[in-house]
């Protein structure tokens, strides 16, 4: 629309004529637009936008993003609609990889360390210096036979970089040791166990009919949310009837507030409940009688001990409720029974996980639509093995070793136990020992400031990769991920800035002279090698007539995927099921309350706690934001006269962190729960000295069987201090307005408009 | 243009996640709510997930309610504005120009949803995330009113390429063609995991409620739903929020299933 003064004027000075014209006609073909953003035809300018498809890198679950970018700068994510993880929507998180590429806090060039260890004091030096120092050390090890001294630790890493690192590790001969601040190392290993199988099960929520679950905060943390929350769409309202959902949990979860039912626990119970469930279907012959022959090896009676009027009391609710729940869950077909989260967290997790998974054969899900479906591995053998997770058990071992002298070099990348570890481990102290501490992380976290050396790595947005999910859409696929701008501190030149982690892994093993046997230089061609594998299997989601034209393709649509290519659900024959377990827990007379913590929405285990969106995402339960508040139950914290921001002293065996009071209605009370992500000394100035961290309380109890962190197993007593902070929360609570039967202040009706 | 938008947000969908709320602070160049603002009841999210407590343990339940401008037919907000900044356009949408607010915030006392917010300081970022902010959308400076504005600049940038691809910039041409709806959508309503939130045009839908009439025959998905959930007084889910405040909201709410209330209502039916 073209207008000229002289329109203008006529349209907004108004003469008489006008105004009836506007009037009688309503909306005028040519009406002025005075709105945000204004449109001034002589300066309509709007710049040109490209979306990139890539793969988001912000928590383990791996959605497919397009990233729109305007004249090089990042602006905004969305979900891939192509992508088969989330088809298109994407989860909080996953906008805030933007603030961790244009992170202020962002290391800048690679660092030496010039102060005391932990101080965080460094001097800048070139990538040719950093490279050659660290391949110099570790060649110097390797020439002493000292290699397996040599740890490296990355955050569960799938894909190809997955590979660069193994390949490291292994050509090299370091130790390799993945690090997960919140396990899955229990579901993996149940998940093999019950289904033999090396990847979780993907569960079609949207076609189940029941859904029981088990302390997985599925739609919210656990496993890959925005995969399940598209599904649980439609499970409620699709085009079939509506599903019914029943929660099982110590703590009240966002997921748990989503279920039509929540079935409080005793925490580490919820095996015993499975049980109990697995009791009742079978007695009363609600199940597939052959998986129950083969999960109690024939004798239905070793199910006996776990009759609901035996075990009610230790699991807290009455037998009614457990015949109640086993008849819905049986009787709804086809039903779904997922576990995890702080089910798993306990002594007995692995077998709580066992329990709960042998459900699913149980009541005939294996395999099934609305149940479960299995993962196949990617196509491509050298990322065909799942990210490993390392168990706590592990842990300790590489601790004690490091206390002892016994550890020459430490390097981590997306790992930081500094911050993660429990805090009796002591790492910080036994890290004195190591002579070498080498830091890839983007940030100065708590791990990088004890680094002699960081070679600061690309974030997810500027770098290469790719992704074989671990819980995958149930068939084969590859995402790819492409760096969608150039890096950030790219105008520091090629001896400062940031590199690609695995490409520095590349050019540190070039100069310690081991070939990794990747058949290419950079890490870029690596993939394209692999591209070219998919493109000789002549089948999936691509097709183009050149391998040009196809590694095209796959970079505009985010991956590679075939959904005819499934997995045999046939191999997954049920197993008999274990004896359980009593939960050990660390705190005895004094310490009162369980301590359930739990990841948050946004900042998560800590990891994402630089980024101000997240800090400043509400906890769906609490609103609250920013800081460490602790959950009670209102009627325990009026009988302790705790007040909402009142500052509580929580107390275990293995020490004390102070958190803000936050009385709510939907806490046990014999529970607390407390937000794991805050109280770092560093990682950037949003999560610098902020709130406290859980992990330095928990006692490092491990599960019996897996070696995995029991983090859900400590007991705490809470003390009340003489101070108060006001909770940094979104919801208000204003008083009701005083009402006075006589004087009505304010009344409407409808017809009020 | 005969549009006018509307949105419908499913509570029986809605699980409370926040995908909308960041998704929405990234579009809409949202200043970084800090512990203060929050501490201060101060803090902007155009669109927020409100929590509501049912009883207390172990029978407690907890309901999310997304909440954000109702782009209400009749708004509270637009008479009391002494300088037009707020004032309702063509196509259904309450809109704010900012170079006209003079922050009286007399807005913000009108709108019984606490959809307004006012910039109580000078939006500030560390000069590296300045970076990501949208260059489609004003920031907004101290003393001025802002709200959700259901992405008009999405709705602008699509109409003109729609003109452009297709010759044509309606509603009907738009929703045709799924990568311009989802061009035009707003931020949340793509980021929305569970797709509780619907964006259309409810343009017949909404005239005829304030009319008092029977629905129409519904145009598209949006109009499809509203009829099905808000034609229906005994079994449809829909309604719209403070309706009874004769502020005629173009956002339709259906609510929750309660399964225990279903329960009854059939053993009693």
């Amino acid at each position: 629309m073209a207008l000229t003064r002289r329109q203008f004027m006529t349209l907004t000075g108004g003469s008489a004529a006008a105004a009836v014209l506007f009037a009688a006609c309503g909306v005028p073909e040519d009406e002025l637009l005075v709105e945000p953003p204004v449109l001034m035809p002589e300066d309509m300018v709007s710049g040109r936008d490209n979306w990139y498809a890539t793969v988001c890198r912000e928590c383990a679950s791996g959605e497919g993003v397009v990233v729109r970018v305007m004249e090089g700068r990042a602006k905004k994510i969305e979900g891939n609609v192509d992508y088969p993880v989330n088809a298109g929507k994407h989860s909080a998180r996953c906008e805030a990889a933007l603030q961790a590429l244009y992170n202020p806090d962002r290391i800048r060039g690679p660092l030496v360390r010039a102060g005391e260890r932990g101080t965080a004091q460094f001097e800048e030096i070139s990538w040719t210096d950093a490279v050659s120092r660290l391949s110099f050390r570790l060649q110097n090890l390797r020439g002493e036979r000292r290699q397996r001294r040599v740890v490296l630790a990355t955050q569960p890493l799938s894909g190809h970089l997955g590979l660069v690192v193994r390949q490291f590790a292994d050509k090299y001969g370091a130790t390799y040791l993945p690090f997960e601040s919140i396990e899955q190392t229990n579901l993996k290993t149940a998940v093999k166990a019950v289904f033999g199988q090396e990847r979780p099960p993907d569960f079609d929520i949207e076609n189940a009919s029941f859904i029981l679950s088990f302390g997985a905060d599925f739609l919210n943390t656990w496993g890959s949310p925005v995969r399940y929350s598209r599904g649980y769409g439609n499970f409620r309202q699709g085009e079939r009837e509506r599903g019914t959902h029943y929660h099982v949990d110590s703590r009240f979860s966002m997921t748990a507030a989503n279920a039509d039912k929540w079935i409080p626990v005793k925490p580490g119970t919820e095996g015993l409940l499975a049980l109990s469930i697995a009791h009742v279907i079978v007695k009363d012959d609600m199940g597939d009688s052959a998986a129950a022959d083969a999960l109690t090896g024939g004798d239905h009676s070793m199910l006996d001990p776990y009759a609901p009027d035996a075990v009610a009391d230790r699991i807290g609710i009455s037998s009614e409720k457990i015949h109640d729940i086993a008849h819905e869950f049986a009787e709804h077909s086809p039903a779904i029974a997922i576990g995890g989260g702080s089910a798993a967290a306990h002594t007995n997790g692995e077998s709580s996980m066992t329990a709960i998974y042998s459900l699913n054969h149980l009541v005939g899900s294996v395999g099934v639509q609305g149940g479960l479906r299995f993962n196949p591995p990617p196509p491509l053998d050298s990322i065909a093995a799942p990210p490993s997770s390392g168990a706590l058990s592990r842990w300790k071992t590489v601790v004690s070793d490091m206390r002892a002298g016994r550890i020459d070099a430490l390097l981590m990348s997306g790992a930081d136990p500094f911050y993660a570890l429990p805090g009796s481990l002591d790492i910080r102290t036994a890290s004195y020992d190591v002579p070498l501490i080498v830091s890839f992380s983007d940030i100065i976290d708590d791990s990088a400031a004890m680094a002699d050396l960081v070679l600061p790595k690309h974030t997810a947005l500027e770098d290469w990769g790719s992704d074989a999910p671990d819980f995958g859409p149930g068939y084969e696929m590859v995402g790819f991920q492409q760096p969608v701008v150039r890096p950030f501190f790219e105008n520091r030149g090629a001896e400062l800035g940031t590199r690609g982690f695995a490409d520095v892994l590349m050019a540190v093993a070039q100069g310690v002279g081991i070939d990794l046997e990747l058949g290419a230089e950079t890490f870029r061609d690596v993939l394209r090698a692999d591209a070219r594998k998919l493109y000789d299997l002549r089948r999936g989601s691509v097709s183009a007539p050149t391998f040009g034209a196809f590694w095209n393709g796959v970079l505009q649509r985010g991956g590679w995927w075939d959904a005819t290519a499934t997995a045999d659900a046939g191999a997954a024959s049920p197993q008999q099921l274990d004896e359980f377990e009593e939960p050990q827990f660390d705190g005895g007379d004094g310490f009162d309350y369980y301590l359930t913590p739990f990841s948050q929405t946004g900042i998560g285990e800590g990891q994402r706690a630089h980024l101000p969106w997240m800090q400043a995402t509400p906890d769906p339960i609490t609103t609250a934001t920013w800081r460490t508040w602790l959950e009670i139950n209102i009627h325990v914290a009026e009988d302790l006269d705790i007040r909402e921001g009142d500052v509580v002293k929580v107390t275990s065996p293995r020490g004390s962190i102070e958190a803000l009071a936050f009385p709510h209605p939907g806490v046990p009370p014999d529970t607390v729960s407390i937000p794991l992500g805050q109280g770092h000394s560093m990682h950037g100035r949003y999560a610098r000295d902020r709130g406290a961290n859980v992990f330095a309380i928990l006692a490092p109890l491990e599960d019996s069987k897996s070696g995995a962190f029991a983090w859900a197993a400590t007991k705490v007593n809470i003390e009340k201090t003489d101070a108060w902070v006001r909770v940094p929360k979104f919801e208000n609570t204003v008083p009701d307005l005083p009402v006075d039967e006589h004087h009505r202040v304010y009344q409407t009706t409808a017809n009020d408009s | 243009m005969a549009e006018s938008w509307g949105m419908i947000v499913d509570l029986d969908r809605c699980t409370g996640c926040q995908a909308c709320v960041v998704a929405c602070q990234s579009e809409n160049n949202i200043p970084i709510n800090e512990e203060e603002h929050f501490n201060q009841r101060r803090a902007i999210q155009w669109i927020r997930v409100e929590r509501y407590w049912e009883g207390e343990f172990p029978n407690v339940r907890a309901r999310f309610v997304p909440i954000f401008c109702q782009h209400c037919s009749d708004a509270p907000c637009e008479p009391v504005c002494p300088v037009y900044a707020t004032y309702h356009n063509s196509e259904g949408l309450n809109v704010q120009v900012y170079n006209r607010c003079i922050g009286t915030r007399f807005c913000a006392n009108g709108c019984p949803y606490h959809a307004r917010f006012f910039n109580f300081w000078e939006p500030e970022w560390p000069e590296s995330l300045t970076n990501q902010l949208n260059p489609d959308v004003t920031v907004r400076s101290r003393g001025i009113m802002e709200k959700c504005t259901f992405c008009i600049q999405r709705i602008r940038r699509t109409k003109r390429a729609a003109t452009k691809s297709e010759g044509d910039s309606s509603a009907e041409t738009i929703f045709a063609n799924p990568e311009l709806e989802r061009a035009l959508s707003p931020a949340c309503v793509n980021a929305c995991p569970t797709d509780t939130l619907v964006f259309g045009d409810l343009f017949e839908m909404l005239s005829a409620r304030r009319a008092g009439e029977r629905l129409p025959k519904p145009k598209n998905r949006a109009q499809e739903i509203v009829r099905r959930e808000l034609q229906d007084a005994e079994n449809g889910r829909g309604y719209r929020v403070l309706e009874e405040k004769g502020t005629n909201p173009s956002v339709i709410y259906l609510s929750k299933v309660d399964k225990e209330t279903v329960e009854e209502a059939v053993s009693h039916g």
